[in-house]
């Protein structure tokens, strides 16, 4: 489980986050969603170190790691799939993996890990001797994808995948977490924009607006809500604001 | 036709050693897109105590150890006190100067010591009247010595980059810093490594160039830094092999002009060289483009 | 503290004590006076470094060679060609100028640190050539039998200069310098100059092209050098290459570090501190690598603004202070009025424009106009092209295919500088402010691309730059007010909240009085009250004919201005239109939101 209770982050003067408590608890996906600036990416980068956070704190499975530098929560088994298709574009993709793989302490064999991997993703099978950057949006995303859940990680944390992808690529990054979610002990948090997409399959969610939650509830919840709650969210009320300020 | 292969092998051979010194400042560059402005005067260092110690009858293997675990130690000092602390600050000044600084104090450290004037190097590799013989022409052994040291680390440090794990991770951090992080990478633990790295290849090659030259001057470092910025970028900043190619063209060139011009024509083919690989191709010729991110 | 600061640069003190040196010189034995002389060379070198590596952010680690080629072209010209001594000396600055022009050659499209190490091999060749070159420098045994002060055989015209006439024309010269360096930094040339060592990007929005900017600073300071160098050659009369090796170019850069970067009253007291301390110190003589090694390393963790820190003197970049407003004057209004926008023809049409990077196809295609005086919004999802259709009509991306028509030219591939300088200025999603400007001096550099007067006129504050720069500043003045900035007018942008960055980073666009107007995200972090400001400052553009266009996902707060909104998605038009009609368009919602599940039970 991950609790997220009171974060704030801040990138100089700018308030990014401001005091946003969340719980994920395993066995389902747990969504994020917010229109662009409203904090998920800060808060998710806060959540796996990569950006310090001003206060709060971090919780994975009752253990306090809102001290820890990213490497050690990676290696404690938290997982972060950057925004915007982050990956080694120099390397290939079998080394992208290699990386992925030898710095967290594995367990096991990492030939099975990747044979799992191709099994998933015949076409990464195909191209594991390309650069990286070679590669289409979904084949990244697909890599991004591998190397975050190449450890069998009990937490991942997902940021907007299916952006800019095809819908045929998206239903099968879709299939492929609510997969790994469905083996049992894993918490799996998704950030979307695409409000709906990430209604289809998570089981409960968070709305941020301005880096906080403004709303929360299960799946049944948001989608009731979907068609004008979520639409005033993003798209704004359609009332004139009164603009009474004095000349 | 003796005195054109003596300049190609004199050339090739303080070339390879620029590339040396090239990989080094390379080293440091991808993991923290900072250019040590004192690596020139850390080789010297480390030739200078090497120098000293074998002078004083010290063996000549522990000699040449304490002076690499010393250089190592320099460049362990530079990058927690002058680079750490300064990266926080946007844009290159600070590091320029406390690098640059470093440089000097150990300059002045030396010329205290030893004097200011030129030490004689001790011959470590082969001895400097050992000679083969190669189409009429008798080639010292200390240069094919050196040539083949250097392209063997500079190949070494090549695959280890390319096949070993810490190689993953520094060519990780490189490209992505807080990739690296996120997938289990201690990235400043992998820096720190980097500069240590940087601190022995700058050791061996001050050796290896004083073993040819005959002489540690406390004031070749800067000049020796120069002229291995100039192998690497020719080569492309971030480019192992292309400081190879870069240093060997570096080389050659500078003896070729040296002997059949004047020495003063020398000095000026690397600055040349420099000018114009920055006007007409600045990324060099294995490098990438820079783009501007908005 | 501040106090003392203010006193020791204060013009009429320092006035004062040049008289009195000048005075004084007379009653001094030799020796002090050619100490003060050293001095004032000292200064000039560190004023060189002070505009290059302070206020320009380049680093010289190779100054001592245009000292050294000042030197040597002054005594070679007076020695050997009879030139006259003022003419030498004018010949010397030229020639140190032209040589730092070139030298910075690949300034801009290098980091500076390669320029950096340019300069240290620069610096190590013109050391070695004095030594190699006998024929024209004399190389290592020197050059003797220039004319000098000291000897007494320096002569202008038929009189003898002896030292103490040589140091009161030095420290006239010095003052002059100092005061026409003090003009240039506070015209918007020293402006630019800062902005581009603080934002090259930012810069480049204001229409100042950092090439230029570097080339240009670059240049002042070796002639400066130059100029210090002919000083140099004759009170000596006497030039050796040792004079001019790496470890000159490491003092004149530890003096002009330890007075303090950015400060012009801080690089006198570097140059009095360093030309003493070796001659009062003799183990400093001995010890002097080690120590300047240990400044260098420590200065900029321990001291980073210098002596000049300490004494928090600070050099302001707008002439407000030299000018004196005239209370009389009516106010001027923030923007000029242009004439009615032409009924036929958009200001700017974008042709078919697509943006390819490696294989992403961030624009598709695009297609639109944009006529004077109109507000247009510009949103979309995240990675529609929004910014990416900005990046590419500001000049910062060229784009792959597709033409920009503005006011009849295809500005397509210009760089940013060139296409701020047409007429068109844009904001960023992050305020780039100058974090050590205030928030006036930030605004007025928005006015960069319309002042006319050159570099000259700037230095010697004529009256035709004076009249500029007050125009300019009462316009500065309007447009705070009507942004509501007027109390934060001399308040440090770094130290004030972001809301206020953000409106006077679109004050500053407004100050450029610009015919289109890129916002790329305003209103993101902004309480009600500056929101409320925004909507005014867009209204007051769009009033005086700008055309606007903003990029947000404030809706509401697009309500507000907007006539048009047109939604991006996946680099392509999905919806052109009006407000009211794009929230109810299936399209949009669908791109915002999704497509809608059919509910379950």
């Amino acid at each position: 489980m991950l609790e997220v209770r009171n974060l704030q982050v801040s990138y100089g003067a700018i308030d990014a986050v401001r005091g946003v408590s969340l719980t994920a608890r395993p066995d389902g996906i747990t969504a994020l969603i917010g229109a662009n600036g409203a904090g998920k990416s800060s808060l998710m980068r806060a959540i796996s170190g990569v950006t310090p956070a001003k206060a709060g704190q971090i919780l994975l499975d009752g253990e306090d790691i809102t001290r820890l530098p990213p490497h050690e929560r990676a290696r404690r088994g938290l997982a972060h799939a950057l925004e915007g298709r982050r990956i080694f574009h120099q390397h290939t993709v079998e080394e992208n993996l290699v990386t992925a793989w030898h710095f967290r302490k594995p367990r096991g064999k990492f030939q099975a890990a990747l044979d799992s991997v191709y099994g998933n993703f015949p076409i990464l099978a195909q191209r594991r001797a390309a650069k990286a950057g070679t590669l289409s949006g979904g084949q990244q995303q697909m890599l991004i994808l591998s190397m975050a859940t190449l450890h069998q990680p009990r937490c991942v944390l997902l940021d907007e995948p299916s952006l800019g992808l095809a819908p045929i690529v998206v239903a099968q990054i879709f299939d492929f977490i609510k997969q790994y979610c469905a083996q049992g002990g894993r918490v799996v948090l998704l950030s979307e924009q695409m409000a709906s997409l990430a209604l289809r399959v998570a089981d409960f969610g968070y709305v941020l607006k301005h880096g906080q939650a403004v709303f929360e509830g299960s799946r049944e919840v948001l989608t009731r809500g979907a068609g004008a709650e979520l639409s005033s969210v993003y798209l704004g009320a359609g009332k004139p604001r009164s603009s009474g300020l004095p000349r | 036709m003796d005195f054109l292969i003596q300049m190609l092998v004199s050339g090739l051979s303080v070339g390879a050693v620029y590339a040396l010194v090239g990989l080094g400042l390379n080293l440091t560059f991808w993991t923290t897109r900072v250019l040590n402005f004192g690596q020139g005067s850390v080789l010297m260092a480390g030739a200078m105590l090497t120098a000293v110690m074998v002078g004083t009858g010290v063996n000549v293997f522990l000699a040449v150890g304490t002076s690499l675990a010393f250089t190592a130690f320099i460049l362990w000092v530079v990058e927690w006190g002058g680079v750490r602390p300064l990266r926080r600050f946007s844009g290159s000044m600070g590091w320029v100067v406390s690098t640059l600084g470093i440089g000097i104090l150990l300059q002045g450290v030396a010329s205290w010591l030893f004097g200011t004037q030129a030490v004689a190097f001790p011959d470590v590799l082969f001895s400097s009247a050992d000679t083969v013989e190669f189409m009429g022409a008798y080639i010292s052994l200390q240069y094919i010595a050196v040539f083949v040291i250097s392209v063997l680390i500079v190949g070494l440090m090549e695959l280890f980059l390319r096949r070993s794990i810490w190689g993953y991770g520094v060519r990780a951090v490189a490209h992505d810093r807080d990739l690296a992080a996120l997938m289990g990478i201690p990235v400043s633990r992998v820096v720190v490594l980097s500069f240590l790295a940087s601190g022995v290849l700058a050791g061996i090659a001050g050796i290896l160039v004083s073993q040819v030259s005959g002489t540690v001057d406390p004031n070749f470092g800067l000049h020796l830094l120069i002229l291995a910025f100039v192998a690497a970028v020719v080569g492309g900043m971030g480019s192992a092999a292309g400081s190879l190619v870069g240093g060997l063209a570096l080389g050659v060139m500078e003896k070729l002009v040296g002997g059949y011009i004047s020495p003063a024509a020398a000095e000026v083919v690397a600055f040349v060289l420099l000018i114009g690989v920055l006007t007409i191709r600045p990324q060099g010729l294995f490098g990438k483009r820079e783009t501007v991110k908005v | 503290m501040r106090q003392l600061g203010q006193l020791l640069t204060n013009s009429w003190t320092l006035g004062a004590l040049a008289l009195a040196l000048a005075l004084g010189a007379g009653h001094a034995d030799t020796g002090t006076v050619q100490m003060w002389s050293f001095v004032v060379i000292n200064i000039l070198l560190a004023q060189g470094i002070n505009l290059l590596t302070g206020i320009s952010g380049q680093i010289s680690l190779g100054h001592a060679g245009f000292f050294a080629i000042g030197a040597y072209s002054s005594a070679i010209a007076l020695k050997s060609w009879g030139v006259p001594f003022p003419l030498a000396i004018v010949m010397a600055t030229l020639a140190g100028s032209a040589v730092g022009y070139l030298l910075a050659g690949p300034a801009g499209r290098v980091r500076e640190f390669y320029l950096a190490m340019m300069s240290l091999g620069f610096g190590l060749i013109v050391y070695e050539l004095a030594r190699e070159l006998r024929g024209v420098t004399g190389g290592v045994m020197g050059m003797r039998g220039i004319p000098s002060s000291q000897i007494g055989t320096l002569q202008v015209f038929g009189w003898h200069i002896d030292t103490v006439a040589y140091f009161r024309i030095l420290l006239a010269m010095l003052l002059g310098v100092m005061l026409l360096l003090r003009n240039f930094v506070k015209s918007h040339y020293g402006r630019a100059l800062y902005a581009v060592h603080v934002s090259e990007v930012a810069a480049g929005s204001l229409g100042i092209s950092q090439a230029a900017a570097k080339r240009t600073a670059y240049a002042v300071s070796a002639g400066l050098a130059g100029l210090a160098g002919a000083c140099y050659a004759h009170m000596i009369g006497y030039l050796t290459p040792e004079s001019f090796g790496l470890m000159r170019s490491i003092e004149i850069l530890v003096m002009s570090i330890v007075g303090g970067l950015g400060s012009l009253a801080g690089q006198v007291y570097g140059a009095v501190l360093f030309t003493y301390l070796p001659q009062k110190l003799q183990a400093f003589n001995d010890y002097q690598y080690i120590v300047y090694g240990l400044i260098l390393v420590f200065i900029f963790t321990l001291l980073p603004k210098g002596l000049a820190g300490l004494l928090r003197t600070q050099t302001r970049y707008s002439k407000l202070d030299q000018l004196r407003p005239d209370p009389g004057e009516p106010p001027v209004a923030p923007l000029s009025v242009r004439p009615p926008a032409a009924a036929d023809g958009p200001l700017i049409r974008v042709e078919q424009v697509v943006m390819e990077f490696a294989g992403l196809r961030a624009l598709a295609g695009v297609s639109l106009d944009l006529r004077a005086g109109s507000i247009t919004a510009l949103v979309g999802p995240n990675g529609s092209g929004k910014s990416t259709l900005v990046n590419v009509i500001s000049g910062i991306y060229t784009p792959t295919a597709g033409r920009i028509l503005y006011k009849g030219r295809d500005i397509a591939g210009w760089p940013s500088y060139k296409v701020a300088r047409a007429g068109i200025t844009r904001t960023f999603q992050d305020p780039r402010n100058v974090p050590s400007f205030t928030v006036r001096e930030n605004i007025l550099m928005g006015a960069h691309r319309r002042y006319r007067h050159g570099a000259l006129a700037a230095a010697f504050n004529t009256p035709v730059a004076r009249r500029e720069e007050g125009g300019f500043l009462r316009q500065v003045d309007a447009l705070m007010q009507a942004a509501g900035l007027a109390e934060y007018a001399d308040a440090l942008m770094g130290q004030l909240p972001y809301g206020i960055q953000r409106l006077a980073e679109v004050a500053r666009a407004l100050a450029s009085d610009a015919d289109l107007l890129l916002l790329d995200e305003p209103a993101a972090g902004l309480s009600e009250p500056e929101s409320e400001r925004l909507i005014e400052l867009v209204r007051l553009a769009r009033d005086h004919g700008m055309a606007v266009m903003i990029i947000d996902h404030h809706m509401d707060f697009l309500a507000e201005l907007a006539e048009q909104v047109i939604v991006f998605e996946a680099g392509d038009e999905i919806y052109r239109g009006d407000m009211d009609g794009m929230r109810t368009d299936p399209a949009v919602i669908q791109a915002y939101l999704g497509a809608e599940e059919p509910a379950h039970a």
